[in-house]
Parts: structure tokens; sequence; C-alpha cells
């Protein structure tokens, strides 16, 4: 036992006094040569930064420079370390060639992440900006200022919505109105209002206003446009707010919640009717010997 | 007469849309009352009425008319102009109006 070990310490001693002090330069080397590398990376991204707002294409060129300039430094240390160099290069070409190949074969089968950096994505309940990406997660920025890591895994196994491949978007815009009379007036009023806005496209289709339901007691309308998508959230915002004032002031009455409530006399109440109390009606209550009254209120209203 | 052209005189007359709106108002500097615009002319217009009424009703708060004699930076007249100059109807209002009425 105790000769074995005599014998590797004899080894390894040998080895370090033939090899030695080639091992220390290339070890000096590779790591200047890392630390060098570190270094000029980060000058690097912040020159391609100023130089191009591109973050995808500057990633790819930081991305390139960095593998070159690690070749070089390793190829560095191997020469330095006695090998023999025509060798080293050929093992780096061959090894260059194999990545190649198994990532042109490979690529079709390999699942790749539905956006890019820069990209406004939903991934299932999370709506924001991407950051970064790595192997393991995907680092995204919410509009309200939170930095969420969604795991990769996630994100290929859960619905993607990337608003970068399309430039436009529908906005949908839906407000109950009580009055039938009315209809005519809103779609008018809501129509006018969007074509108006320096935003709205006529393109892929024009501003549209359907009378889309009747229930519960009111008209449903739908406007539909198409805007930008970098325009979307505001002019939805901005278009809204006007569709109110607006119909505010055309006394166009917009439906609320409806709320029944059912008041029981023993004697009968004198109730004036017509437009002042619309939905008042009369009706026998459950136990009650006189007439009751069933009145639907209107304290809702928007 | 076809859709199309049905439809280039609906575009033509019924709804003008404006290509972007900017606050008109007017400065006091020194002893003269100077018309300035925000954004300035030289610069893209805003795309939202709506953005740009506010931006109005803000100028219009920050400097409320005083008593007496207009100091220097005072702003009157405040209203929204499309590119071409022309006063915006107030959306919520849908007649003109003018924030910081003043007669120079």
């Amino acid at each position: 036992m105790q000769s074995e070990l005599t014998a590797k310490a004899e080894r390894i001693g040998f080895v370090l006094r033939e090899y030695g002090a080639e091992m220390l330069q290339a070890m000096v080397i590779l790591v200047v040569g890392l630390v060098v590398l570190q270094f000029t990376m980060r000058k690097l991204k912040v020159f391609i930064d100023k130089k191009t707002k591109d973050s995808s294409r500057a990633n790819t060129i930081l991305y390139i420079v960095y593998i070159l300039l690690l070749v070089v430094i390793i190829t560095s240390a191997l020469i330095t370390l006695g090998f023999d160099s025509r060798n080293v290069f050929r093992l780096i070409i061959l090894s260059a060639l194999a990545i190649i190949a198994a990532l042109l074969v490979l690529r079709p089968y390999l699942p790749t992440l539905p956006f890019k950096v820069g990209n406004t994505v939903k991934v299932g309940a999370l709506l924001g900006k991407i950051e970064a990406t790595t192997m393991v997660n995907t680092r995204m920025k919410t509009f309200d200022g939170k930095t969420v890591f969604i795991p990769n895994s996630k994100i290929l196994n859960d619905f993607v919505i990337n608003y970068h491949f399309t430039p436009t978007r529908r906005i949908k815009i839906d407000i109950p109105i009580r009055h039938v009379r009315d209809i005519l007036k809103t779609k008018q009023l809501m129509e006018a209002i969007m074509i108006e806005d320096p935003r709205v496209l006529l393109k892929p289709a024009r501003p549209v206003v359907y009378t889309l339901n009747l229930t519960d007691g009111c008209v449903k309308m739908g406007a539909r446009c198409w805007v930008n998508n970098t325009k979307f959230w505001l002019t939805q915002c901005d278009l809204l707010e006007k569709f109110l004032t607006r119909m505010e002031r055309e006394n166009i009455v917009l439906a609320g919640r409806r709320q029944a409530i059912r008041v029981f006399h023993e004697t009968p109440l004198q109730l004036s009717g017509g437009d002042d109390n619309p939905g008042i009606e009369t009706q026998a209550g459950p136990g009650a010997e006189a007439p009751s009254f069933s009145a639907v209120s209107d304290d809702d209203e928007m | 007469m076809k859709i199309a052209d049905a439809i280039k005189i609906i575009d033509d007359n019924w709804v003008t849309k404006p290509k972007g709106f900017r606050v008109c108002m007017q400065r006091r500097e020194g002893s003269e009352w100077v018309t300035d615009y925000s954004p300035g002319e030289k610069t893209a217009p805003l795309d939202s009425d709506v953005t740009t009424w506010r931006l109005a009703w803000k100028l219009a708060a920050s400097t409320p008319l005083r008593e007496g004699e207009p100091q220097e930076g005072d702003l009157v007249n405040l209203f929204v102009v499309d590119q071409d100059n022309n006063p915006v109807d107030y959306y919520s209002t849908g007649e003109k109006e003018t924030f910081n009425a003043c007669s120079i």
C-alpha cells in the first residue's frame, strides 16, 4: 500500500519536474485570459449597446465573439502545455464541425422558446416584456414593474401569446345601454369617435359598431376597431372615456345592474305611474290580503 | 357607385381624422403675449386628444389666472389644436373650450 503511494508520488513529482513550468504557464494563460475575456466582454457590451438598439442582435454578436476568444485562450493554453499545434487545431475544427452538424440535424427537434428578448408576451396569466433567457428560465419584466423568473419548462407547457408577431390589435369595447330608441344614436356616436381618432386604423378592417345582444333588460353595443400594438392600451382607455362622456352628454342611458326590491303593504299604496316610475307594477304578495306592489329600482345606473 | 367610391365620399366628408394634437397657449414674455405650442411645432404632435386636453388642463391648473397685471410666464387661453392649427372640440363637452380664458 505504502509502495503504491510512493510510486504515485514519484510519478507526480516526475511530471511536475518535467512539465511543471509549462503547466504553470498554461494555467497563467488560462486564468489571465479568462479575466481579460470577462473585462473585454463587459466593455464590448457597453460599446455594442450604444451602437445598436436591437438587443437580440447585440447578444448574438457578443456570444460569437465570446466563443471565438474562448477558443483562442484554450488553444494558447494547450499549445503552451506542449500539445502539437496542428493536432490542437484539428481537434478544434473537428469539434466545431461536430457541433454545427449536431445543431443542424437536431434543431427541428429541439424545443425553442416562442419569443426573443425584447418581445412583449403573455405567458399564462403573466404579461410583460422579455428581458433575458437562459437554458433554465426566462426573465420577464411585467408592466407593473415586477421582475418574474419563469421556468422554461412552464413556458413550453403553457400557452404563450407573442404580441410581437402581429403589428396590429383589435380593440373591443362593449357597452350596455338601457333603451332601444338609443341604438342608432349610440352606433353613430361610437363609430364617429373611433373614426376621428388618429390612432384607429382603417386596415385590416374599418371601425364598426354592432348591436350584440338583448339580455337582462339592456341592449349590448359592441365597438370594434384596429390599432397598432404599441398604442392598444391607451387608445382603448381613451375611446372608453370618450364613449362614456359623450353618451352622458347625449342623454343615452347606460344599463347597469338591476336590483329588484319587493315591498309588501297591508294597505294599497298610491303610486303615480307613467314615465317617472316605469318599473312599478301591482301584484298579489304571498300571504297578503291587500294588493301589493313590486318595484324595480334602477339604483345602479352608471 | 362602387363601394370604394362611396367610402371615399364618407371619409372625405363625414368625420375627419386629425393627424395630431397640440396645446395652443399664450405666454407672457416681458410686456408681450407670445403664442406657444406644446409639443412645439418642430416636434411630432401628440396622437391622443384626451392626453392633449389633459396636458392643457394641467398647464392651466398650474398657472391659474391672477388678479392684477399679468406676470412673466403666465399662461392663458389654452386650448387644443390639430395639425393645421384648427381648434379641436373638447371631447368631454363636444364644444370649443378654452382654459384660463382671458381677453388680451
